[in-house]
């Protein structure tokens, strides 16, 4: 007899039966939230090749070469995809495109805080479309989504990258400056951005204070109408317009009170161009739920649309409603059909027409007596014993 | 103030300095003590619970959220890199990463040690270090008593944390640079950052106070 126990490779995991079960009911609650909101289910190849998500790639890509050595990659992303799809596929159709996705990506990462090298995505994109009525309208679905799946309490954390790239114009940066100034926030450090704050020449000190305080500039309606009397740069005037109406759609749609503006919030994909957005729950230490504007994606595939969208982390979903005890494991089955010697046809026919009804049903695979079928609906998670004879 | 705010503390020689440092911005309990038997400290009334952990775990404690917040010394922040929020420079615990050979080894010019063996307990540091200088190094992870390491022929050189320099000269070894310096920082979880705003905000405006103090202070002492 072997010992051997087989491992699946780094970063990957099995899901059991009782586990899938919950998170299929999970998954088939937020597409048909999406549903609702008149988005179309989409799905793209696993892998891709690497000149959709930009030839530089990078450190987290799983590579690999087909049979005529193209470079591959499994996807890591989906907007890249969708983009490609739409650019592609249906450069024809309506000008205004809601789609939406359920898919696996992969980055290589260590495996640590809520992180895999193989996870799963639920999230839309809505093509075609600049405003603020399409930014609300993600926002707004991605908790609808969350809603559905179990998960009342959260906060929407906005902001719009346009406020930092104004504020960097504002301050005379650099691209590189620019850059760094992203990396800072980024990294959630605020210490660094004192330092730079203490080290610029020449600029107001409303406008370093605003640098030194960056990663706390955040708050309701009153911290971007404050904001608007103290930076007078056009873009972050824009950026913060931009945001007074998204957030005033969001009061119409009822869900203000989950919501909080941060200005400093800057997210690790770069393709982003004006609102993004994270959403946090009590239950998890990282976020479960970001997405943004990105303009200029499409333009590179050929199509001049603007865009916005988000991704919810479905590990991250299931992990959560674990940890707030709403999800149940239960593998049960309704009905146990089983029967005496001779009586197979009887009991197939039975199994059937309760299946007809509704009820999910075992068929026993071998005859049993009373005991033995008593046993076996425990055994099986059935609630009800059918014996027939 | 309906939820508990977590703060997870390092064993060491950080830890009685942030203590003191926190409980004159009202975050207190009683026993929290170093060696405390008990491993979770609460503060019923302030709404406060302290986690004490050895030093190299209190940013994985609040990368995955089990404590809202920690303090924590750079040196830490900067070797393992984890997804945490950096509120506050607290200016103590001053130390800095530095690189050091015996002193019968040194040579002129840093470029002149083309390849190391350097033994640390940095090893990322230590290898972003080395590959901006272009040096080509093989490092070697100890734990503890890095000095140690050229003394018996296991390394060539060291990264390691100094404070006084005492422990060099006692080895005879001698810093050829220095990589950075180091000092207490106010780490928060991402999530509790953001759910915990209010908060947070003011504990942090609350420990910049202390913190002028203390330089005046110690500015005055001078």
């Amino acid at each position: 007899m072997t010992n051997k126990i087989y491992q699946v490779p780094y970063g990957t995991k099995d899901i059991l039966p009782g586990e899938m079960k919950a998170r299929r009911r999970v998954e088939s609650a937020i597409i048909d939230v999406f549903d609702k909101w008149g988005y179309d289910e989409v799905k793209t190849p696993e892998f891709e090749y690497t000149e959709t998500f930009g030839s530089a790639g990078t450190e987290f890509d799983f590579r690999l070469f087909d049979r005529k050595n193209n470079l591959l990659v499994l996807r890591n992303d989906m907007t890249a995809p969708i983009a490609r799809l739409t650019a592609t596929r249906l450069r024809d159709g309506e000008k205004v495109k809601r789609l939406c996705y359920l898919a696996n990506l992969y980055r290589y990462e260590e495996i640590q805080a809520g992180r895999q090298c193989q996870f799963e995505q639920a999230g839309v994109e809505l093509m075609g479309a600049s405003g603020p009525a399409a930014d609300a309208e993600a926002i707004v679905l991605a908790a609808e989504a969350l809603k559905a799946a179990g998960l009342q309490k959260f906060a929407i954390i906005v902001g719009n990258v346009d406020f930092i790239n104004g504020l960097a114009e504002e301050a005379g940066f650099s691209n590189e400056q620019t850059e760094d100034l992203k990396k800072c926030l980024r990294r959630h450090d605020a210490v660094a951005m004192q330092e730079m704050a203490n080290n610029m020449q020449g600029i107001r000190s409303e406008i370093k204070q605003l640098f030194a305080d960056f990663l706390f500039l955040q708050g309701g309606k009153d911290l971007l109408e404050k904001m608007q009397g103290i930076v007078a740069n056009a873009k972050c005037q824009a950026a913060l317009e931009d945001l007074l109406k998204i957030y005033e759609l969001l009061e119409v749609y009822g869900i203000a009170d989950h919501v909080s503006m941060d200005l400093g919030l800057y997210r690790s994909f770069n393709y982003y161009t004006g609102m993004l957005f994270e959403i946090y729950l009590p239950e998890l230490g990282y976020p479960i739920a970001g997405g943004g504007r990105y303009d200029n994606m499409l333009e590179s595939f050929g199509v001049h649309a603007p865009a916005t969208g988000f991704a919810i982390g479905v590990d991250r979903v299931m992990l959560a409603l674990e940890r707030n005890g709403s999800v149940s494991n239960n593998r049960s089955c309704d009905v146990l059909v089983a029967y005496a010697e001779g009586a197979l046809k009887k009991a197939i026919e039975r199994a059937c027409s309760l299946r007809a009804e509704g009820r999910s049903v075992k068929l026993a695979t071998e005859p049993m007596t009373m005991e033995e079928a008593a046993a076996a609906v425990k055994e099986y998670s059935c609630s009800t014993l059918v014996l027939v004879e | 103030m309906d939820e508990y705010i977590t703060i997870a503390l390092p064993k060491g020689k950080l830890f009685d300095k942030a203590v003191n440092m926190l409980a004159k911005v009202g975050y207190s309990a009683e026993n929290v003590v170093e060696d405390s038997r008990k491993l979770v400290i609460s503060n019923e009334e302030t709404k406060v619970r302290f986690i004490i952990a050895k030093t190299v775990d209190v940013p994985t404690y609040v990368e995955y959220g089990a404590a809202d917040i920690g303090i924590i010394g750079k040196d830490v922040l900067n070797e393992q890199g984890k997804d945490v929020v950096e509120l506050l420079d607290l200016d103590f615990g001053r130390c800095r990463l530095m690189m050091a050979v015996p002193e019968a080894t040194k040579r002129a010019n840093l470029t002149d040690y083309a390849h190391t063996r350097a033994a640390t307990k940095y090893p990322n540091c230590a290898k972003r270090y080395f590959d901006k200088l272009g040096i080509q190094v093989e490092l070697i992870k100890l734990n503890g008593s890095i000095e140690l390491g050229p003394i018996v022929g296991l390394s060539e050189s060291i990264v390691d944390i100094v404070e006084t320099g005492t422990t060099l000269r006692e080895n005879k070894l001698v810093e050829i640079d220095s990589l950075f310096t180091a000092t207490a920082r106010l780490i928060a979880n991402r999530a509790s950052f953001k759910l915990k705003f209010a908060r947070l905000h003011k504990l942090v405006e609350d420990l910049r106070v202390v913190v002028a103090e203390n330089a005046a202070a110690k500015a005055a002492k001078k």
